[in-house]
């Protein structure tokens, strides 16, 4: 009986450390691994208006709808490069080029506002994901899903504030004032989509999750 | 690095940085919390997520060019420019490497200056006007002049450990000062402190030899 307990929990943390096995994710190794140009090309057929909606949706200031076919094409060259350095376990390929993008997207517009010598590049600011743990990765995995279920169903209030940050590019000062709300409320309604994402860690397990 | 921190950006601040609306200056200091806050790195993973997902569900109606592929596979094979290896760099052990990397920027090299007997400033080059980022080196037991702040200014700390009337802060530690705080930071007795900071506006010194010391404390953005 008391094997029987013992071995239940295993199976449960086994699956949570599985690779990811959605087809992209698989294309993104094969090309980490092995340069292989086919995959890399049904990863453009698939990312690329991806990346190109991305970019359209972008209302920061300085940029213009012609940096559209330039990000897509600087952030693909980017998966081509780094796409040894891609852990299928920390991350889905698309959270993965995400992070590419919204760096590229930052890095452009740095760039096109600014011509004196930039010493940082936005990938300087991000750091390798953590070496995976089956409690992080068990949360991770699912908020992954998590997010996957819940974003639709968001308030609207909440809705539009995220995807004016993240899909727009705008601070939430940015976002107060276009929205005619205090910053406040805005702060508010993103901590309250936060929670409903369940991204969120209550104080009391932060401390837990240091030493996973 | 895995020690529990007490003192850390709020949520809404990790939102902007995951989404990349954060300025340089904010980010530069988030990120060498990053650096040292394993709980916070998770977070931030976490709120990727939403970027990921928003993108992804963006209604893919854009239409790419035909040209385009044929372009990043030209580019692709073109051969890699060789990374430049200028000169030795000096790290510092244990600092993020985005710090090192503007401590090492051979461009715009940061010379560290006396402000008083017990601290001395190195400011860093960031590229941006908002804020002045800098270093600040607090000797062992080193008292700093009382002053208090007509903007925002964010610290972290780099190295060693400090104190005020509020609180003690170790490596790591993100702390934000707001118009009209006072404080007194005190170096610890038991070594030097180094500390990031990002402030908007100058301090203003409440003691004489604050009075004395004003002018070395104007805020240079650069």
């Amino acid at each position: 009986m008391d094997k029987i307990n013992q071995s239940a929990p295993k199976v449960a943390i086994f699956k949570s450390t599985e690779k990811r096995d959605d087809i992209w994710s698989v294309l993104l190794v094969e090309v980490g691994t092995s340069q292989d140009r086919s995959a890399f090309a049904q990863l453009f057929e698939h990312y690329a208006p991806l990346l190109k909606s991305f970019a359209q949706a972008s209302r920061q200031d300085g940029w213009f709808p012609g940096l559209a076919e330039d990000l897509v094409q600087e952030v693909m060259i980017k998966v081509w490069q780094k796409a040894g350095g891609y852990n299928p376990q920390k991350s889905s390929a698309t959270t993965w080029i995400y992070t590419v993008a919204r760096n590229c997207r930052i890095d452009m517009l740095r760039r096109k506002c600014n011509t004196q010598h930039l010493p940082l590049e936005n990938e300087d600011f991000w750091h390798e994901p953590d070496e995976a743990t089956p409690v992080s990765l068990l949360r991770q995995k699912r908020t992954e899903e998590h997010v996957k279920l819940s974003l639709e169903q968001l308030p609207q209030e909440q809705d539009e504030i995220l995807r004016k940050v993240y899909l727009e590019g705008k601070s939430h000062t940015e976002a107060s004032q276009e929205l005619d709300l205090p910053l406040g409320t805005v702060k508010s309604r993103v901590r309250l989509g936060l929670h409903k994402l369940q991204i969120l860690v209550a104080p009391e397990f932060k401390k837990e999750l240091v030493n996973d | 690095m895995t020690k529990f921190l007490n003192h850390h950006p709020s949520s809404e601040m990790l939102v902007e940085f995951s989404a990349g609306t954060l300025d340089t200056a904010t980010s530069i200091c988030v990120s060498a919390h990053l650096h040292f806050c394993k709980c916070c790195r998770n977070e931030v993973a976490r709120l990727n997520e939403i970027g990921a997902q928003l993108m992804y569900e963006a209604q893919p109606e854009a239409i790419i060019d035909n040209g385009l592929f044929d372009k990043v596979m030209a580019q692709i094979d073109q051969p890699q420019p060789a990374v430049e290896n200028s000169r030795e760099k000096t790290d510092i052990s244990g600092f993020p490497t985005h710090v090192n990397k503007l401590l090492n920027d051979a461009q715009n090299t940061p010379v560290w200056k006396r402000l008083s007997s017990s601290m001395e400033v190195a400011k860093l080059f960031t590229g941006q006007s908002k804020f002045e980022v800098a270093l600040h080196k607090i000797c062992a037991g080193g008292v700093t002049p009382k002053h208090d702040h007509r903007g925002l200014e964010y610290t972290v700390v780099l190295k060693g450990s400090f104190s005020d009337e509020k609180s003690v802060y170790t490596q790591g530690d993100f702390i934000i000062r707001e118009p009209g705080d006072v404080h007194q930071p005190m170096g610890a007795k038991n070594g030097e402190c180094i500390c990031l900071s990002a402030r908007e506006a100058p301090i203003k010194l409440k003691s004489i030899l604050g009075l004395l010391l004003n002018p070395w404390l104007r805020v240079n953005p650069s």
